[in-house]
């Protein structure tokens, strides 16, 4: 077990190194779910399974919400069409894929072997439920205010953004592209809500 | 949570509830008045809720919340800021294109956020708040975004505010990891040097981390960095909400649980926040001498006042708790009336914050001249107002502390402070210009709300600054228990 844990704990940071030194944005993306993927298996391995499940669930759908963001934000125009193509090449999909295949033996390897958490006790789901509505009850109900920042902080954003890029659009490219930074900040701002 | 507790969180329960009702409001029907008169409505009831929540304190509530006459005295601030925000906010968005409304929301958002900040006592309250109040404040810094100044300054503090965040959980898993417990309390036990707790190294890093996120938004020095940019950006109602119920809250909480009470002094964290008070001092004040913005000239002088804060807060004993909240006191009123002002002048959608836009004020509008120039003595600490009496309590606590060395940063910063307070007077007034046309307000009356803000904050400056007795053996009170 704490083979394993040490394993994807380097595959982790090998692909958050990847991710913050990658130019291309949808390269860094891939090199984001592989880590993510790696601190769900940590997570796991520790004797954490639902949180492990959690990170899968909201970051893998975080992610592709950004996914969707960098090909249809920011590269607008004629290069859209290249660049969502330029997933399928060897050199965006090989390291990733490297990374993640080390990380499927690792399941591989703990679904065969049954032993016990590195922490010694497992965490259920159930046991997550009554410490959230017990002693962190308030805790809740503060994320929800904080759910409902960011969630008024992103209307409010990036409302005024879709009415003026109707005004403005296809008449001039610098003058749209200067418009893409508004969504990109209410996506920011709908993000960290999000991930918190 | 039995029903003495939802008695102690009241305050925070109809503040959090009246954020909905604005916001529930504004999807019935968008209506600028009605939503600041809710806000405005919500603010005093959380704020008369107080005295109800005193008759069941002191009280821990499940562990992340602690209510005690401490947390209800900075509860009582934080509302009446923020209901003097709200005043001034009306006016300064009735000049705006685009939804007014959502302003109300947030801003009472953010002051649950630091409301929760105040009262926290687990660390997972402690982010909760920290985060409530940041993600309020990035709609709230690029308020206005179609315009390019708002915009770029909510960017600077989204990207810097996440990162500082960052740094703070990364300090609390390093701290639990070496403490095995999320309470602050715990927390402050092991700098206070109790048995059987010493922190190794993974809780040094943690505390540096957790100070680091902190200092953040305190706008210390080495982490100032945001400060002119944001306040010269963001709108002048959001200014003035970053500058006191942001700071103050964190302060609040920093003074609660940080405070060294003697027992740190001579390690290094203590010298930690011995370098950044001073260099905070130096730096604010110098940088702020060439400044010809006044918001970004307030902005560097805010870094020297919490400069001058941390004086008090690495001084020991009770008398430190005491100064550092007076200070505060003081500082949070006189630069609410600044941006107010400021905000009452600025009428359109332009902002007039050059210094030359001042010139020549007083022979224009002499009344809320002279109010300005209140506010600017006493940040300068001119005796007779409430900025003196704070800085002179300051440097009871720390003379009392025999912190020598850093009381001469604070005389000497002090005087290079004097010099660029004196040159906005200066120019507020000098004569008017021959060629002058820009005139500041249109003739006619300061809106109703925001004159009767402004009347009550100049009012206690000069009270707190003549007759502080009341104040004092209030915070004396309060801070009995803590320090």
């Amino acid at each position: 077990m704490a083979a394993v844990f040490y394993i994807s704990s380097a595959v982790a940071v090998v692909a958050t190194l990847l991710t913050i030194t990658c130019r291309n944005a949808i390269h860094a993306l891939l090199y984001l779910i592989v880590s993510l993927l790696a601190v769900a298996i940590d997570f796991f391995v520790m004797g954490a399974p639902f949180v492990a499940a959690l990170e899968l669930i909201i970051y893998a759908g975080a992610i592709m919400v950004l996914f969707i963001f960098v090909v249809m934000m920011l590269n607008m125009g004629e290069h859209a069409g290249e660049t969502a193509l330029d997933v399928f090449k060897p050199r965006a999909w090989a390291g990733p894929s490297l990374l993640a295949l080390v990380l499927l033996a690792e399941i591989a390897a703990l679904v065969s072997r049954q032993s016990a958490p590195l922490s010694g006790v497992e965490i259920s789901s159930k046991q997550v439920g009554v410490a959230l509505f017990g002693p962190y009850v308030i805790g809740v109900e503060l994320a929800s205010l904080l759910l409902t920042a960011g969630l008024l902080g992103a209307y409010h954003l990036g409302r005024k953004a879709v009415t003026r890029e109707d005004e403005v659009h296809g008449i001039d490219t610098r003058q749209s592209r200067a418009v893409t930074g508004d969504p990109v900040v209410s996506a920011g701002a709908g993000r960290s809500s999000h991930a918190a | 949570m039995t029903a003495s507790d939802l008695v102690a969180l009241s305050p925070l329960i109809l503040l959090s509830a009246t954020a909905l009702v604005v916001m529930l409001s504004i999807a019935i029907r968008r209506h600028h008045g009605a939503s600041a008169t809710l806000a405005l409505l919500g603010l005093a009831a959380s704020f008369a809720s107080l005295r109800w929540a005193a008759s069941v304190t002191p009280r821990q509530v499940t562990g992340l919340l602690l209510i005690d006459g401490y947390t209800l005295f900075y509860w009582g601030v934080l509302l009446a800021l923020a209901a003097a925000v709200v005043l001034l906010a009306y006016s300064y968005l009735e000049h705006q294109t685009g939804h007014q409304e959502e302003f109300y929301c947030l801003m009472l958002l953010a002051t649950a956020g630091g409301l929760v900040l105040v009262a926290s006592s687990h660390m997972a309250s402690l982010f909760l708040g920290f985060e409530i109040l940041s993600v309020s404040l990035y709609a709230l810094i690029a308020y206005l975004h179609l315009q390019r100044l708002p915009l770029e300054a909510g960017v600077k503090y989204l990207v810097l505010a996440a990162t500082s965040s960052a740094f703070l959980l990364f300090g609390m898993a390093l701290l639990y990891s070496e403490t095995g417990s999320m309470q602050l309390a715990t927390l402050a036990r092991f700098y206070m040097g109790a048995p059987n707790a010493a922190l190794g190294a993974a809780g040094w890093a943690g505390t540096v981390l957790m100070l680091t996120g902190i200092g953040f938004k305190l706008a210390v020095v080495p982490f100032h960095l945001w400060t002119p940019d944001v306040y010269q950006g963001a709108p002048l109602p959001t200014t003035a909400l970053v500058a006191t119920i942001s700071k103050g809250s964190v302060f609040a909480l920093l003074l609660r649980w940080f405070h060294p009470a003697g027992s740190l002094a001579g390690t290094p964290v203590w010298w930690a926040f011995v370098i950044m008070a001073a260099a905070s001092m130096l730096a604010g004040n110098l940088l702020a001498l060439r400044q010809n913005n006044v918001k970004r000239l307030l902005a560097y002088s805010s870094i020297a006042h919490m400069g001058y804060l941390m004086v008090a807060f690495v001084a020991a004993g009770p008398l430190a708790v005491q100064a550092a909240t007076y200070y505060l006191l003081a500082y949070v009123i006189t630069i609410l009336g600044a941006f107010g002002i400021m905000s009452v002048l600025c009428s359109g959608e332009e902002e007039c914050c050059e210094l030359e836009d001042y010139r020549g004020l007083f022979w224009q509008r002499p009344v809320l001249a002279a109010m300005f120039s209140a506010m600017l003595l006493s940040l300068a600490g001119i005796p007779l107002t409430a900025g003196f009496l704070g800085k002179f309590y300051v440097m009871a606590a720390g003379a009392s502390s025999a912190l020598w060395l850093l009381l001469f940063v604070l005389v000497a910063s002090s005087t290079i402070g004097l010099y660029y307070y004196l040159r906005v007077l200066v120019v507020l007034f000098s004569s008017l210009p021959e060629d002058h046309v820009k005139v500041m307000l249109p003739r006619g009356r300061v809106p109703a709300g925001a004159g009767f803000s402004l009347a009550v904050l100049v009012i206690l400056l000069f009270v707190f600054g003549l007759y502080p007795a009341p104040l004092w053996d209030l915070i004396r009170g309060i801070s009995a228990g803590i320090g």
